[in-house]
């Protein structure tokens, strides 16, 4: 199974105080949500938001763009990584403490 | 174990405090990313995909109950209330906050531990045989040799950028080596010679990974004094030769192959021979005081130890459950009537290697009341109480078992490896753990576990091969397949002394299948071993893979 | 060039020329063109040194005690080889010349350089030279046996 084709694409990084993905939004800005992504149309678009967040070291850290998938408004990450990436770890968290 | 002493405590505290400089550079913008990475990963600080990851070392696997609440108080304080055992006896967490590192590190400081050189391109933590010092089959205690390889390598300022990430593993043991060493980049093994003098057997060239490798001897028999300086000089001729274009062919294993032994001993050799410098030799003294740290606890006399020996067997034959954690997670222990305890770390519902911070407060105090105040931490992803005395096994158990900790499948199917995988890693290509626990929940019977006996599941969520799948008896890894993930099943791996490299069985299979391609593989061994007591590695090398590829693919 | 010597900045006459150039005073050259000319580059009191790549050895270099300066270059500061150069030349081959890091010099390796036996360092254009000056004190304790002091840290103080 391929991946799906893409629509659009998306420029995410790492904040570097958390960690966390970071997701560009259309004003530049940086969201902890993939939802909230500006979905770069072309790749020119999405070329010169890249270089535009190549210059914000003091934010985030390692921008890159991926490939998505316009549902709606909804963005699809297409791939596992991102997926993952955008919900979190697919396994428990912390083992519950057993009851006293 | 080793205590520091002013001069120890004084580098990991300024280590913490150069970090703090070089944190706060990095968020004023002095240095960039790119200057800052090899920096923070030398602190064992890496970026992953949720969140950094932080990896503390646990220096050849040993810990005081002191050390362990620390790590829980970590946990809780400035994590989300859990650790990680590793593949190489450290321990990580996986979501701290960037500010919090320099904080962490000096608490860590404060019990003697450090994150110093847990990532990076140099010389990483010194692991070893986790029943170092109480296993009946050891010549000699390794810890000591590995707290001064510690010392040895801690900023070593020559190897600090190395062309890639640096192993080393020592065991005590003339055979059944429980630490792998002829899968890392040194391998020391303590030996005698003809003469009944003690040396070292020292390996290279050994490693896993892209392109896997069984080390080689680079000197069967290195005189005792000769052991940093020796280990310098592999250092040295990697430092200067190893492959430097490609960061995939970059580790010594492959400068190994591609000089071929004899040249790669030779140019060792020749650096050593020129290598005078008389500090580098082991010291008596030295050697002396490293080694009072290790010295035994206060045994008690065997029948004390032993305790009331007929409750222990009416419980044993009583209890089938008991009985069966001590069968698999109990083992012999040079001193009479002591025992080496593992606690499982080990569940179908909990992803392998994972403790809480809460249990992590428990094993404190069980290290406390019943270990002489130490555990250890094992590249299987288990802990260890190493001097439990026979008489405490009934109460330790029931407390095991309140905490999850009491899984009876130690070295067995249940005891499954697996790295943290695409659910956590950024060099991950797909998922591991979602997978350790299905095959874990699949073969959840203890009986069959028994029957099928020694079995080592091994599961790495990309080519790293954090998870040491190329030495799984059943080796597993996942693969990115046009967006999927897909995984390749291999058989036939040993990371002990008859080592082997596991072999691809077939075609790659998706997620949905691993378990019955696995069932099915064990279901073939048991139909055609030789009796009980033929294992499933011995199986396997008797029929080699066609009739489990038959089994496994075939209609 | 300006470089840090000594913990402090200072500016010198070295330079680096390339195999193309004119040598003239205090030109540091190629390890070919030194082996190949040095009797010419130190003729009439000049003084020339010599620049040791991370590809090439210091066994290499001829007559290395008629240099008084030996340049290690580190091409990218992730490239260590340059660690070991350094550590020969002043253990392993006693020289007793100046030896100098150029390349990919910064602030965060400083210290390590000098353990391994250099001497001065010609910290990267666009890093501040003056705030470099206190990688010295990174640490005050080392473990380990290093140019800088060949005995390692028991030898050294009573543990």
């Amino acid at each position: 199974m391929a991946t799906p084709k893409g629509t659009h694409f998306v420029i995410t990084a790492n904040f570097i105080d958390s960690g966390a993905p970071a997701y560009r939004r259309s004003d530049g800005s940086w969201s902890t949500s993939l939802q909230e992504a500006h979905p770069a149309a072309t790749e020119a678009e999405r070329d010169e938001m890249l270089a535009a967040a190549s210059k914000e070291e003091s934010v985030i850290a390692d921008p890159y763009p991926f490939a998505v998938r316009l549902e709606g408004s909804a963005i699809d990450p297409l791939t596992a990584r991102e997926e993952i990436r955008a919900k979190g770890p697919t396994v428990p968290i912390r083992r519950p403490d057993a009851a006293a | 174990m080793y205590q520091y002493d002013q001069y120890d405590q004084q580098i990991v505290e300024e280590r913490a405090r150069q970090f703090r400089g070089q944190v706060q550079r990095r968020i004023d913008g002095e240095v960039t990313e790119n200057e800052f990475k090899p920096l923070r990963l030398q602190n064992g600080l890496y970026m992953q995909l949720h969140a950094y990851m932080f990896r503390i070392a646990i220096p050849y696997g040993v810990l005081s109950s002191k050390q362990v609440r620390k790590l829980a108080h970590l946990a809780r304080s400035y994590d989300r209330g859990y650790g990680h055992i590793t593949t190489r006896q450290n321990i990580q967490f996986n979501w701290p906050q960037l500010e919090a590192i320099p904080t962490m590190l000096d608490e860590l400081a404060s019990v003697q531990m450090h994150a110093i050189q847990t990532s990076g391109n140099c010389v990483r933590n010194i692991t070893s045989d986790p029943f170092a010092g109480v296993a009946p089959d050891e010549l000699e205690d390794p810890r000591p040799y590995c707290e001064l390889l510690r010392q040895w390598s801690t900023f070593h300022p020559e190897f600090a950028f190395l062309p890639r990430k640096f192993k080393i593993a020592v065991t005590g043991t003339p055979s059944q080596d429980r630490a792998a060493i002829r899968f890392h980049d040194i391998g020391v093994r303590i030996v005698n010679n003809e003469a009944g003098e003690r040396g070292f057997e020292v390996w290279a060239g050994g490693g896993m990974g892209r392109t896997p490798f069984i080390g080689q001897i680079v000197r069967p028999f290195v005189r005792y004094n000769d052991l940093l300086a020796f280990v310098e000089s592999i250092l040295r001729v990697y430092n200067r030769y190893g492959r430097r274009d490609n960061k995939f062919k970059a580790r010594i294993k492959i400068l190994v192959d591609e000089l071929g032994i004899e040249e790669f001993r030779r140019r060792v050799e020749e650096d050593f021979a020129r290598s005078t410098n008389p500090a580098l030799q082991l010291e008596r003294a030295e050697v002396d005081r490293v080694t009072a740290s290790f010295r035994p606890p206060p045994y008690e006399p065997e029948s004390s130890a032993r305790g009331d020996a007929a409750a222990l067997a009416e419980r044993t034959s009583n209890d089938a459950a008991f009985a069966r954690w001590r069968k698999t997670n109990v083992l012999s222990h040079k001193v009479p009537g002591y025992d080496i305890v593992v606690l499982s770390l080990k569940h179908p519902d909990i992803p392998p290697g994972d403790i809480s911070d809460t249990q992590l407060d428990r094993v404190a105090e069980l290290a406390d009341r019943y270990s002489f105040g130490e555990v250890r931490t094992t590249h299987t992803q288990n802990m260890v109480l190493t001097d439990v005395r026979d008489a405490d096994l009934c109460e330790l158990y029931d407390k095991l078992v309140a905490l999850d900790m009491a899984t009876p499948t130690f070295r067995l199917l249940g005891d499954i490896i697996a790295c943290p995988g695409l659910d956590y890693c950024a060099l991950a290509n797909a998922r591991s753990i979602p997978l350790s626990l299905e095959l874990a929940k699949r073969f959840e019977n203890i009986d069959y576990q028994e029957d099928v006996g020694p079995c080592s599941i091994k599961i790495s969520g990309c080519i790293n091969a954090c998870g040491h799948h190329h030495v799984g008896n059943i080796g597993i890894l996942g693969i990115n397949k046009n967006g999927e993930e897909v995984y390749q099943l291999m058989l036939g791996g040993h990371d002990s002394d008859s080592a082997s490299i596991g072999k691809i069985l077939g075609p790659a299979l998706r997620e949905d299948q691993v378990a019955d391609a696995v069932e099915k593989v064990l279901s073939k061994y048991l139909d055609t071993r030789n009796g009980a007591d033929e294992t499933f590695l011995e199986c396997y090398r008797r029929l080699g893979p066609d009739p489990f590829k038959e089994a496994a693919y075939g209609a | 060039m300006k470089v840090v010597r000594d913990r402090k900045v200072v500016e010198d006459a070295w330079q680096l020329v390339t195999d193309d150039e004119a040598a003239g005073d205090h030109s540091i050259v190629s390890l070919a063109r030194w082996n190949a000319e040095r009797d010419a580059l130190l003729a009439e009191g000049k003084s020339a040194g010599v620049v040791i790549r991370s590809g090439e050895s210091p066994d290499d270099v001829e007559d290395l005690e008629r240099a008084p300066l030996v340049a290690v270059d580190f091409p990218a500061f992730t490239d260590g080889r340059g660690y070991s150069t350094a550590r020969l030349l002043r253990s392993r081959l006693g020289y007793k010349g100046e030896i100098r890091a150029i390349g990919d010099v910064m602030r965060d390796e400083m210290f390590l350089m000098h353990r391994c036996g250099i001497d001065s360092f010609a910290v990267k254009a666009g890093k501040d030279i003056e705030k470099a000056l206190t990688a010295f004190d990174d640490f005050s304790v080392t473990y380990q046996a290093a140019a800088d002091d060949e005995r390692p840290l028991f030898r050294r103080v009573h543990r």
